[in-house]
């Protein structure tokens, strides 16, 4: 009996076309616009047991509060999600909410589900099937919401990363010591990502201005393995092809013990203990000399 | 079709040469030999290679070329390779293209001079 009445109410569910949908989701909207201060209460107070709102000021979690109640009741009346995507990318930017943490967020918005849910159910429990087919329209609104939340964080975090790899860009600074000499110091780690952007910088500047000669500092590396030791053995290799000098400048003792202990071949390459005697060398190739008046 | 070759100019005791078109292995090797032929004919001391207008090689181009200084050397004319692009100087170094023996300038003024010092040697 109780299998065959599943049954039925399963078929209902799916038979439900799109004027009832409609009805029903304008019903559900009401009743959650009218209920919309017992629903919010309910939901703060969940929250406050969690400690998800200790950081905010009571103001604050009444504006904020409203602000994603109206957001989560708008999408589910208009079915436009706009709103709430500009929403959820101001809450990753920290713009709203700045003292709360992406999982206290995420927390936050699953109690919501749940009250949401919850008084849903308390509302429809006379009326099983109604209670399923109101459900089948609240359920994926409350799903493409979470979704949309998570999303803006994690885009948000993306787009930081971007900006960190534009900055380790600028990292590479060619510096013009004189006319035809460059130096270039080298900061952090030196990964293949940074050689090749290194490379492809030195070569392009040696391309277009007249370098004759340039100074690679290697006092900031932190460590240099194999990899990053023939990373800058290419480039070398590579500005000398281009017709310019190169002089590598501050190897420290313990860059210089693990360049001898990993067998890297500096021979035909020209080295010097400091930045000052490195650009001494540079003018030499110049003919010019660096005197007191 | 027709025979495309790429001119040789003499000046003093150099040699010059700037192919301007993309160098195709029967191209290269005819330029190869070309040059080797230019080398006896002129008794030539130098040789500036300008590659300038060469920005794609391919492991065949880059073993004529460097045929093309070794066969010079043992002849007595020394190469400067000048003019070599940032996507070319990458290509030679990944592939271990090795400098011993050719001398590389920014541009054909420093070719010259690089010659000229080595002749004074």
């Amino acid at each position: 009996m109780l299998e065959e009445n599943t049954q039925e109410s399963i078929i209902e569910a799916t038979a439900l076309v799109e004027e009832e949908t409609q009805e029903l989701t304008r019903e559900l909207s009401t009743l959650l616009e009218h209920n919309a201060s017992e629903v919010r209460s309910q939901w703060i107070k969940e929250m406050q047991g969690q400690g998800l709102l200790a950081a905010l000021s009571p103001r604050e979690i009444e504006e904020q509060s409203k602000a994603i109640y109206d957001a989560c009741l708008l999408c589910l009346k208009t079915g436009s999600y706009e709103a709430a995507k500009k929403y959820a990318a101001s809450m990753a930017r920290k713009a709203v909410l700045p003292t709360m943490t992406v999982d206290q967020i995420i927390a936050g918005l699953l109690i919501l589900r749940d009250v949401y849910g919850r008084f849903i159910f308390e509302w429809y429990q006379k009326n099983p099937i109604k209670w399923r087919n109101v459900n089948s329209i609240y359920e994926p609104v409350a799903r493409k919401i979470l979704n949309i939340v998570a999303s803006a964080f994690v885009s948000e975090r993306e787009s930081v990363i971007k900006q960190q790899q534009e900055a380790v860009k600028l990292s590479t600074p060619l510096v013009g010591a004189w006319d035809g000499i460059v130096m270039a110091p080298l900061i952090g780690i030196f990964d293949s990502a940074r050689a090749k952007q290194f490379t492809e910088t030195v070569l392009e500047h040696i391309s277009r201005t007249k370098t004759e000669v340039i100074v690679i500092d290697i006092s900031g590396i932190a460590a240099i393995d194999t990899k990053a030791a023939s990373h800058i053995l290419r480039t070398i290799q590579a500005t000398k092809l281009m017709g310019s000098d190169v002089a590598i400048t501050g190897i420290r003792p313990d860059v210089a013990a693990t360049l001898v202990t990993l067998g890297v071949d500096l021979s035909g390459i020209v080295t010097r203990s400091t930045l000052r005697e490195g650009l001494e060398y540079a003018y030499g190739k110049l003919g010019l000399k660096v005197v007191k008046t | 079709m027709e025979k495309v070759t790429i001119p040789i100019l003499k000046s003093g005791d150099n040699l010059i040469t700037s192919p301007q078109i993309a160098l195709h292995d029967k191209l290269a090797v005819q330029f190869k030999t070309d040059i080797l032929q230019k080398i006896i004919e002129t008794k030539a001391k130098g040789l500036v290679l300008d590659v300038s207008a060469i920005d794609v090689v391919d492991s065949f181009l880059v073993r004529q070329i460097g045929e093309i200084a070794t066969a010079a050397n043992i002849m007595g004319a020394k190469v400067v390779v000048v003019g070599l692009q940032p996507t070319v100087a990458m290509t030679l170094v990944e592939m271990g293209f090795s400098l011993r023996g050719i001398h590389t300038a920014r541009d054909l003024e420093k070719g010259f001079e690089i010659l000229q010092k080595i002749g004074r040697r």
